[in-house]
């Protein structure tokens, strides 16, 4: 303890010592959001309140739509017909409107929707070169690494490099093709369903459809659902913190 | 958002088609990405008509809608020396960027 003190004390002679900024960087569109946002709320366009509950519900979106649809194309060939025919039209039968919530869809999802069926000899994957495009009504807010100019860049001249970084490996034979979403259509992979699966309900089949297989980057597999607990590595030297040494400390 | 009410243009390509992305200048704003400029694919299938981004994105809604497609291209002629010949890519490109494929 004595050698720590003596640092303390010497730190503290320092009187050029700054503490370092909680947040280092503020990109320019988070000081134009929040500038635009509190002149609207100060013209009373909306509250503070009603921004804040946007804002919860915008924030609660997962990729549990997308999972149900894929589950019921499998156990339903017709649905399937209609999914691939018509996206949006299908989506309001499992109560998924996209037109929420503005009538029109959200500012930047519009109402243009298509499924991407894989075959034994076609996968697809998507991306959305320019920025971030991504069908947020079916599978929530989009990852952080597919907003990545990494993976924007490199998945359009090396899928199959970027594919097999995920774990992911095809063989030549099965054309990959790549779905860039740079206009206004929004998409999303239906794989196929996994062997191993057979006479599972709809709700069984969807545990194994998460958000990767929708994007493309993973295929479903039976012994995998979206809840299951992930592989950990325990901490080597994890930190002793009981109430006796709270207590004496 | 709306557009496919006004878009009553009529389509100049059909499913099929071979077409040939225009190499055009860019005027501050464009969703017609460079990797895909000069290269031909094939009309995978036509989608809805709107303002194209570069009008869109200054709110000129008094410009002429146009029919938009989403063009399916080989990898192999994107990329120089891409080893998989079954590949391929998908975007959509508004019409305007579009020209009959002469290769």
């Amino acid at each position: 303890m004595q050698s720590q003190h003596d640092h303390d004390h010497a730190h503290d002679a320092n009187a050029a010592h700054r503490a370092a900024p909680m947040v280092d960087e503020i990109s320019d569109f988070e000081v134009l959001e929040i500038a635009v946002r509190e002149l609207a709320i100060e013209k009373g366009l909306f509250t503070a309140d009603e921004h804040r509950r946007f804002t919860e519900w915008a924030e609660s979106i997962g990729p549990a739509a997308g999972s149900r649809l894929v589950a019921k194309a499998w156990t339903d060939p017709a649905f399937k017909a209609r999914l691939l025919a018509d996206a949006v039209a299908a989506c309001r039968e499992i109560g998924l409107d996209w037109a929420e919530p503005t009538g029109t869809g959200t500012p930047s999802d519009y109402m243009e929707f298509r499924v991407l069926e894989d075959t034994p000899n076609l996968h697809h994957v998507i991306v959305c070169t320019l920025c971030s495009c991504y069908p947020r009504p079916v599978l929530g807010h989009s990852p952080y690494w597919y907003r990545s100019p990494n993976y924007r860049r490199r998945l359009v001249r090396w899928p199959r490099q970027v594919l097999a970084e995920f774990g992911l490996q095809l063989p030549p034979e099965v054309e990959i093709r790549v779905e860039d979403s740079n206009q206004k259509h929004r998409f999303m992979v239906l794989p196929m369903r996994p062997p191993g699966t057979e006479g599972w309900t709809e709700e069984q089949l969807a545990e194994i459809v998460t958000r990767d297989c929708m994007i493309g980057v993973a295929l479903p597999r039976p012994d995998r659902k979206a809840d299951d607990p992930r592989p950990v590595q325990p901490a080597r030297r994890p930190v002793e913190s009981t109430s006796a040494n709270r207590a004496a400390g | 958002m709306a557009n496919r009410e006004t878009g009553n243009v009529l389509a100049r390509f059909n499913v099929g088609d071979r077409v040939r992305v225009k190499d055009l200048p860019n005027l501050f704003y464009s969703r017609t990405q460079m990797y895909v400029r000069g290269v031909s694919g094939v009309i995978a299938s036509r989608t809805y008509q709107s303002l194209v981004p570069e009008d869109e994105a200054w709110n000129r809604d008094e410009a002429q809608p146009q029919q938009f497609y989403i063009v399916r291209f080989r990898q192999k002629d994107l990329w120089e020396e891409y080893p998989f010949d079954n590949d391929t890519l998908q975007t959509e490109l508004p019409e305007g960027w579009l020209e009959p494929a002469t290769d």
